[in-house]
This record gives structure tokens, C-alpha cells and sequence, in this order.
């Protein structure tokens, strides 16, 4: 799910760039430190919408690095439990396959596709199919999905997916 | 799947209606899913409530109809708690809980078998594992393929981190972390896309690589741009249980047994000798670099040295190509010069630019393109400085009368690659005009055109500055010119004359034709196994051969435990002892040894050189007996390639030479036996281990005096070990001095001769214990097992060698392991060394 939400980041700068551009640098800082890194309580920061504050800067005694607390608001992805998301399928094998929701990865076991679709190991690229091949999924396809489990990590979030109820699977033709 | 099932009951106090099944029968639910809906009876208004999961699991069957009233304690549903048989990042693939949350959780999960090559974290329990490697097979046998693991490093390609010229062909650059990591250089196995596109008509390749993940995918993506051949089954070393084996993590891959699997590596440490193994030649391309990825502890370079394409020489050879060209322009300039000198009189000496052009633009029309550069160059240098443009080219032609067979060689090869090499431009001329001057200095490494414009800096001549001037010149030009050399033109060719993989192909297609006619005479369910159906192919190649081997094997190994034997063995040959009637082969080292002197009287025998042995283990194929006939100079190969040792020998290869077994003498001490005489007290012992390492320290430094002048020691020393010590010395300087230059001074030879002469005027007593205690020594110290002490050896023995007849001088002698008497100093020595030891 997508959240609009107001974070805080403390930038530390460097004092080469302390002059007239201090501030635009804080900001450029900014987003290059927070958008596209994950925290377990918020997901995923998909992009800063607007800087509210730059509170004022603390020397720090000895090194001469300043810090900067800044206010932010981001748009935020985190995924849950239940969720119906869509994705793209990256990677398919006997076990499962492998599919990426945005910067999410999530897995789906072969035991929670469909039991009409049948792992083919054997056409490039492979693929899970049913018999009449009216349904074929395979790694760029699109798929719908429900999040079962989520795993959140230091470095990022991964996922359990399903494709077992109704409205789920390939959503691409 | 679950371990038992569970009813699950109505929990109320007060009986419920069942409004809605939310879930089918069969379905996993996670914890917190909700199952039915219920209203309950008494209660006037209808307000519908929610029953959730509180496990994670199964609902195995549904008990009670929607609609129906149900009292409390009366069953709703069976239910299989999720016994979580897929795990990925220690979460279940089935049910979405959190293994690490709950410990009781995690006992109880089975999952692991990391199935997937490349994503170690999903696991599967053995019981999935096994179902999914049944259909893995089921589906091979149905597709009629088998499945091949294929090495990379030295297999199919070989990788370098050395510096190499850039614009060689086939060989593939990259990086693997980020923009200032090592550059990596992979140069692919000639005719590897050719070996893979046929393969996998019959074999589902995967890729198990000691490389890191990210190296193996770079690779793979050289070796399979569409993913066609090689999909995602890639095994790397992030991958590996062992750091130092692949075969741990065969059972993973292949839950149900290997019986399908063929492995083609170079080495066959990393697969523990498997039976399944093709040992393939390594492909050694790049100088000076072996295997970059071999495992940790393992020789990573083996093979060094060896081999190997020179590129230096390569690119120098392709330098004087174009310089040799060059020179031939030149040449053609030369007389357009003297037209142009007399277009040049008519005008100005201090012409400025645009009459250069005017002049260029006659002679293009008359000359085309490639000659305007060559003309530019002569004329900016004319214009500069013309005395120093015209001793130029006076060198020039200088240079081509020196070496007019080159030019004419290169003329040959250029005419083919002219236009090419014309259309690379003024770059090359610059390079090579410069390059004359400077004698083709040796190119370290990325583009040459780079580098000559730093080399004008380096030189003094003062003629090159001018030189350089000009390039600048002429590159101001050269973007004007819209022949701007593609990267293409400048690639060199190499020559490789590695055609393994063809002799390896073949191997493969007679290994999967014999396995499936074995499979179709099968009862359906059985399946053959590779690991005996490999063997039984390789047993083919030379079935109905008797080999007898001359000179191949020291007489003290025993025959069934020389390499020789074994890898003759595992080709199918017969090996005798001796000639006799039935005999197809001799395989002998060199000439003149008995068994060849009695061979050459029979028919229908073939005298082959051990290469045809070597070479028939490496391709799998009856190699023709006229290739490798026994001539002269014999064969250098006693030892066979590594990669020509089949499965089974290092197995049973014995390490160290073991003694026959033998009985002790009443006063226990075997050396009593020998020479009763000669018994040392543990004090003398240790005294002459010291000396003996004090001599071995000083080797390096004082080998030539004290072998000149071995009296020296005798003065000193005035005990009884006088002359044993001596005698230690001397062989163990010869023997050394004999080890380090054996291959190429006979000088040393003749040294190391002189002082086993000297031996010989000891006592017999202690020339016999001289001879055990060198070959205790040499069963002590690799160092001196080399051919040195075979020398020695040879050249005592040489008197009793009542066959021979080469005189003197012919040393082949040294090798001499066919006598007879030999097996017995060696065991003799190895025996009394372990009295030594045992004291």
C-alpha cells in the first residue's frame, strides 16, 4: 500500500561544501540518501514530495561535520499481509517463481499457483501453463497476486505470494 | 505434507448458523485468514461474525453445510497444520508464517534442500525435494536428454586478469564491481557455441562454477545471450556447500540420484574423483595465468607458464603487419613524392595550409583515399622539417631491405586483410611510423594509439617530436576524414589451435547414444546409471588392445599402480607385463630399451610413444598408431597430463612408494641385514642429520667451490664419518646441481657424473649404503627425487646394464627404470629410512 507520510533524515555534510549552495546540497543529499531505501516500518521510500524543514546545523565537535535534521514527506510503499498487488514475474522454475511488485520481491510456491498450471521446463523461456495453454506465465509476464508473508530486512522486504483465490494470476494477455 | 489432522470444533458457548464457507476444501490458509462467517441463532438481529484461522495450514475437509446450525463442541472442518515444506528467507512458501518468530515453528520444519542453483535461501523439504526430482527425471526421460554440468573456468573458457591487448578477437572484457574493479579478460573455448548449440540437443546443460555469482552470470550471459542453453541453472561458488567441492551439492540439485548426471570439468578434485566425470584438457589461452576461480587450498596455478598463446608476440607480429604495410605505402609515396617535389617547385616552399590541401585533393582524384593520408604524412613532414621527413623515409626503405622475407611473408597475409587495414586510418600510420622508430618497444597493454601518443615524450630523437607534431596534425585531420577506424578492423586474429572440444563432443553424443539404448533394453521404472555407463564407454576406446609398457613405469612401482596402467586400464586396453604373441601395442618411452629391441622383431605389433597413450585418454578415440611411432628421440612424457587421469586412478594411486613386506632380523634392525658393519648410534644419527642440513642450507650459495674442491672437507674432518660425509655431500651437490639444470647443461651432467666417480673409488660397503641412503633421501624430500637421482642411479647401474649398448656418453641412461634390481635398493632405502625414523 502507498503512503504519503512525513519522515525525518539527519544529513551529514561535509564542510567543503559549506557556501552559498549549502542548503540546495542538504536537499540533493537528501534524495539521493532516502528515496529508494527500505525501512521495516514504513517500506519502501519511493520518492520525496517535499522538504519541510532543515532544522538548524550541529557542528560536530572535533571532525567539523555538520547535521543537519531534515523534515521531509515521501511517498512510501509497504506491502502487507493479504494485499493484492501486481507484479512481474522475473524468474520461473520447478519450484516456484520469482516475481518483483516495484522494488519488491516476492516468491510464489509451486504449491500456491493453480494445480492446473504445469511447470514446462522445456520451452524457452520456461513457463507455467495449463493444459489448453489459454493461461501461460512465464519471467516479464504480469500477474496478480496476494501477499501471504512478508520478511522485512536491513536491506529490504521480501515477500510470499500466492496466486490461489479468486481474480488472481496473469493479468497480461 | 501435515502430520495428522485436526477436527476443529465449534468453540461458541451458544450454537451458531453457518452463513458462509469463505474457503474450498484443500486450500492453505494462513494464520488470520477467515474461514466461514456464522450469525448466531438467539440473537434477534442478524449480525454476521467472522471465524479466523488460527494456524496456519490446510483445510482438509469441511464438515458442516452452509446453513446449518451447529452446537458447540460439534466439528466444522479438518484442518492440516502447514508443516511449511518450502521455505524461503525462513518464511514458508505455503502459508506466509514467519519461521524465525517461533522456534517450535522452526523444529519442525523439514525444508532443506536448496533446490534452485542460484537462490540457496528457497528450500524444500527432502519429501518435496524428492517428488520434484522425480518429475525432473521422468521429464528427461521423456525429452530422451540427459543433463550435463559443464565447468567454466578452463573448461569452456578461459579468464585472465592480466593486462592483454584490447582488440583481440573472441576475447571478452568486462568488469564485475564497478568502474575501478579489476578488469576481467574471458577468452571462450574455440568452437565452445558450436559444442554448446549441438549439445543441448541431448543434454539439459547447467553451469557449476567455482566463479562468484555475478561472474558465472557475466559468463553465462557470453556463452548464452538468449538463455537458451544454459536458462537459470547456474551453480556458483556463493552457491556451494564446500568451498573446495561441487560435490556436496549434487544431492541438492539431484534429489533422486545422479544417475542421469555427466559432469565435464578440468579437474576432478572438485567432483572427488565422481565416476560420472569427463576430465576435459584445460584450455589454457592466456600466458601466465591458471585457473583464476580455483578453490580456496587448491593450485590456482597449475598449468602456468605452460602453453598459452604468447600476445606480446602476437601483437608485435601484427604490429610489424601493419608497419610492413606501411612501408610497402611508403614506398608507393616515394614516387609520388617525386611528383609531388615537382608540384611543390612550382609553388612556394612556405606553402600554408590551404595549398597542402589543393595538392591533397589533386592527388586524391588520382590516388584515393588511403594514399592521401600516407601523402599528408610525407608532406606535413616535409613541410616541417624536410631533411628529417626524407632520412625517414630513407630508413624506411633501409628497414625493408633488412628483412625482406618478412615483408614478403606479410605481403602475403596482408593482401587479404588490405583493405581492412587501410581503412584503419591515419591511427595505424601514426602508430607504426612511430613505432619504427622506436623498435617496437613492447605493448603493456590497452590501446596502442593511446600509448604512442605518450611515447614521443619518453624518446630524445628529435626526428620523432617531429613525428609527433604531425599526429597531431594528422588527427585534426582524421576527424575531417570519415574513415574513422572501426573497432572492428583493429581486431587480430589469433590462432588457437585447441580443438578439444570436437574430440569432447563426440564423447558426449557416444555416452548419451549408449545410455539410452542401455535405457530402451530396460525394465520401464529402471533407469541405467551414468556413473557405470561412463566407465563402460571409456572402456571402449581401446578394448582388445594389449598394451606392454617399456620404460614407462620405475620398476619400483608396481604395474597395477602406475598411472600408465590406469589410465590404460579405464580405457579397456590389456596391460602385460611382457611381450608375448597376443601384444597389439608397446608403448615405450624411447628407443633401445630390450622390450623395444624385441618388439621391433615381432609383426602386427604397434610401437607407440606414451603420447599415443596420453593422447587416446584425452579424446576418447583409437588415435592411429602412425601419428606417435617411436622415433629417436623418444617421448618426454612418462608422467601423463593431468587432465589424461581417469576417474579411478587417484584413488588408488598410492602416495608413497611401499615397501614389500619384510621380516625382521632377530636383532630387529633391518639396516643389520644390509650392512652389519655399518650400525650408527643415534648420536652419530643425529650428527649427520645436522650436516646434512648445514650442507643444505649452504647449498645455494657454495655448490661450485665445494664441488670443485671436495678435499677441503676431508682435511677437517678426521672421524670415521669422514668419507661418508664426503660422500653425502658430493651426491647431494651433484644431485642438485644435476636437478637444476638437468633439462638443458650437460656441463652440469658430466660435474655431477665426476663426483659419483668419485664415489665409486669408496669402499663397496659404503657405496652400498651410500645407494640406500639416496634413495631414503629420496624418499625424504620430493626435492630430490627428481631426475637427478635417477641420473645417479642410472649412471651406477650403467655397468651392470648388460643390454645396453650406447656408449658412454649417451645418457638416456638416467631414466633407466626397467632394471630390475632397482625395486630392491628402493625398498631397501625406504626401509631403512623408517629405521631412522622409528630411532
Amino acid at each position: 500500500m502507498f503512503y504519503h507520510i512525513s519522515l525525518e533524515h539527519e544529513i551529514l555534510l561535509h564542510p567543503q561544501y559549506f557556501g552559498p549552495q549549502l542548503l540546495e546540497k542538504v536537499k540533493t543529499k537528501l534524495y539521493t540518501e532516502v528515496e529508494g531505501t527500505c525501512t521495516g516500518k514504513y517500506g519502501f521510500v519511493i520518492a520525496v514530495t517535499t522538504i519541510d524543514s532543515i532544522g538548524a546545523g550541529l557542528i560536530l565537535p572535533g571532525q567539523g561535520f555538520v547535521v543537519y535534521p531534515v523534515k521531509y514527506k515521501a511517498i512510501v510503499f509497504r506491502p502487507f499481509k493479504g494485499e493484492v498487488l501486481d507484479a512481474v514475474v522475473r524468474q520461473v522454475n520447478k519450484v516456484g517463481m520469482f516475481a518483483e511488485i516495484g522494488p519488491l520481491s516476492c516468491f510464489i510456491s509451486h504449491h500456491s499457483i493453480p494445480a492446473e498450471m504445469e511447470f514446462c521446463p522445456n520451452v524457452n523461456p520456461q513457463c507455467y501453463k495449463t493444459k489448453e495453454e489459454d493461461v501461460v506465465i512465464h519471467a516479464e509476464g504480469e500477474i496478480r497476486l496476494k501477499i501471504v508473508g512478508t520478511r522485512v530486512d536491513a536491506s529490504g522486504i521480501f515477500a510470499i505470494g500466492t496466486l490461489m483465490d479468486d481474480y488472481l494470476g496473469l493479468i497480461s494477455n | 505434507m501435515a502430520d495428522e489432522i485436526v477436527r476443529v470444533s465449534q468453540q461458541q458457548t451458544k450454537p451458531i448458523k453457518i452463513a458462509k464457507w469463505k474457503i474450498r476444501q484443500g486450500v492453505t490458509v494462513p494464520v488470520g485468514r477467515i474461514i466461514l462467517l456464522y450469525d448466531f441463532l438467539d440473537l434477534p438481529k442478524v449480525e454476521q461474525k467472522k471465524l479466523k484461522a488460527c494456524q496456519a495450514g490446510i483445510i482438509h475437509k469441511i464438515l458442516a453445510e452452509e446453513g446449518k446450525v451447529v452446537q458447540p463442541g460439534e466439528p466444522l472442518y479438518e484442518f492440516k497444520s502447514c508443516s511449511h515444506p518450502t521455505i524461503m528467507i525462513d518464511m514458508c512458501a505455503e502459508c506466509g508464517a514467519d519461521l524465525r518468530k517461533d522456534d517450535n515453528i522452526k523444529t519442525k520444519t523439514t525444508a532443506s534442500v536448496p533446490m534452485i542453483h542460484a537462490i540457496p535461501e528457497l528450500k524444500v523439504s527432502e519429501e518435496q525435494a524428492q517428488k520434484i526430482g522425480q518429475a525432473d527425471n521422468d521429464r528427461l526421460i521423456k525429452d530422451r536428454k540427459l543433463v550435463l554440468l559443464v565447468d567454466l573456468d578452463q573448461t569452456l573458457i578461459h579468464t585472465t586478469n592480466d593486462n592483454i591487448p584490447p582488440n583481440l578477437r573472441d576475447v571478452y572484457h568486462f568488469q564485475l564491481y564497478g568502474p575501478k574493479s579489476p578488469w576481467y579478460h574471458t577468452r571462450l573455448r574455440p568452437g565452445t557455441h558450436k559444442f554448446l548449440n549441438s549439445i543441448c540437443k541431448f543434454y539439459e546443460l547447467h553451469i557449476c562454477t567455482f566463479g562468484a555469482r555475478n561472474y558465472a552470470h557475466m559468463i553465462a550471459e557470453f556463452l548464452d545471450p538468449d538463455q537458451k542453453f544454459f536458462s537459470n541453472r547456474i551453480l556458483s561458488r556463493d552457491e556451494c556447500f564446500d568451498p573446495t567441492s561441487k560435490k556436496a551439492n549434487l544431492k541438492a540439485l539431484f534429489p533422486c540420484g545422479d544417475n542421469m548426471v555427466c559432469i565435464i570439468d578440468d579437474r576432478e578434485d572438485v567432483w572427488s574423483c565422481a565416476l560420472n566425470l569427463i576430465h576435459v584438457k584445460p584450455y589454457h589461452f592466456f600466458q601466465h595465468t591458471g585457473d583464476i576461480n580455483a578453490p580456496p587450498g587448491l593450485d590456482k596455478h597449475e598449468a602456468d607458464d605452460k602453453d598459452g598463446v604468447d600476445l606480446t608476440k602476437i601483437v608485435k607480429k601484427a604490429l610489424k603487419k601493419k608497419e610492413v604495410e606501411e612501408i610497402e605505402i611508403n614506398q608507393e609515396k616515394n614516387v609520388t613524392k617525386d611528383i609531388e617535389d615537382k608540384n611543390e617547385s612550382s609553388i612556394n616552399k612556405d606553402t600554408n595550409g590551404e595549398d597542402k590541401k589543393d595538392n591533397v585533393e589533386k592527388l586524391c582524384k588520382s590516388k584515393g583515399m588511403e594514399d592521401i593520408q600516407n601523402y599528408t604524412i610525407v608532406k606535413t613532414e616535409k613541410t616541417n622539417e624536410k631533411m628529417a621527413a626524407s632520412e625517414e623515409i630513407k630508413e624506411i626503405q633501409i628497414e625493408n631491405k633488412e628483412n625482406p622475407e618478412n615483408d614478403e611473408k606479410a605481403e602475403k597475409d596482408n593482401e587479404a586483410s588490405e583493405n581492412n587495414k587501410q581503412a584503419t586510418g591515419i591511427h595505424q600510420a601514426d602508430n607504426d611510423l612511430l613505432l619504427k622508430d622506436n623498435t617496437i618497444q613492447k605493448i603493456d597493454n590497452e590501446e596502442a594509439s593511446n600509448e604512442t601518443k605518450d611515447k614521443p615524450s619518453e624518446s630524445e630523437n628529435n626526428g620523432e617530436k617531429i613525428v609527433h607534431e604531425n599526429n597531431q596534425k594528422l588527427e585534426d585531420k582524421d576527424i575531417a576524414t570519415p574513415q574513422i577506424p572501426s573497432q572492428e578492423d583493429l581486431l587480430i586474429d589469433i590462432e588457437d589451435p585447441d580443438d578439444y572440444l570436437t574430440y569432447l563432443e563426440d564423447i558426449l553424443r557416444r555416452i548419451y547414444k549408449v545410455y539410452y539404448e542401455l535405457l530402451d533394453n530396460m525394465e520401464s521404472g529402471k533407469i541405467p546409471d551414468l556413473k557405470r555407463v561412463i566407465p563402460f564407454v571409456k572402456r571402449k576406446v581401446l578394448n582388445g588392445c594389449k598394451l606392454v609398457f617399456s620404460g614407462l613405469v620405475p620398476t619400483h612401482y608396481k604395474l597395477e599402480q602406475s598411472k600408465a596402467f590406469q589410465v590404460a586400464k579405464s580405457l579397456g586396453a590389456e596391460v602385460q607385463a611382457d611381450l608375448d604373441d597376443e601384444t597389439t601395442h608397446l608403448v615405450a618411452v624411447r628407443p633401445g630399451t630390450a622390450k623395444v629391441n624385441a618388439g621391433r622383431r615381432k609383426k602386427n605389433l604397434a610401437i607407440v610413444t606414451a603420447d599415443w597413450l596420453w593422447c587416446c585418454a584425452e579424446r576418447w578415440e583409437h588415435v592411429d598408431e602412425k601419428i606417435f611411432p617411436l622415433n629417436s628421440k623418444g617421448s618426454k612424457n612418462r608422467h601423463p597430463p593431468p587432465h589424461c587421469s581417469s576417474p579411478e586412478h587417484i584413488a588408488s594411486y598410492p602416495e608413497h612408494d611401499t615397501p614389500a613386506l619384510r621380516k625382521r632380523t632377530p636383532s630387529g634392525r633391518f639396516m643389520d641385514t644390509i650392512n652389519p658393519l655399518m650400525s650408527f648410534s643415534s648420536d652419530d644419527i643425529a650428527n649427520m642429520d645436522k650436516e646434512v642440513g648445514d650442507i643444505l642450507d649452504d647449498e645455494s650459495d657454495d655448490t661450485d667451490e665445494e664441488k670443485k674442491d671436495p678435499t677441503d672437507e676431508d682435511e677437517n674432518d678426521t672421524n670415521t664419518e669422514v668419507n661418508f660425509k664426503h660422500m653425502m655431500q658430493t651426491q647431494i651437490l651433484g644431485a642438485y646441481t644435476a636437478s637444476r639444470d638437468w633439462e638443458d647443461d650437460d656441463g652440469e651432467q658430466k660435474l655431477a657424473k665426476e663426483s659419483s666417480d668419485e664415489d665409486e673409488d669408496n669402499s663397496k660397503s659404503q657405496s652400498k649404503r651410500k645407494r640406500t641412503l639416496e634413495d631414503s633421501d629420496e624418499d625424504n624430500s620430493q626435492d630430490f627425487e627428481l631426475p637427478s637421482s635417477k641420473f645417479r642411479r642410472g649412471g651406477d647401474l650403467y655397468e651392470l646394464d648388460a643390454e645396453r649398448d650406447e656408449d658412454d656418453n649417451d645418457t638416456s641412461s638416467f631414466g633407466a627404470p626397467d632394471e630390475e634390481d632397482e625395486g630392491e635398493w628402493n625398498m631397501m632405502g625406504a626401509a631403512l629410512e623408517r629405521e631412522f625414523l622409528s630411532d
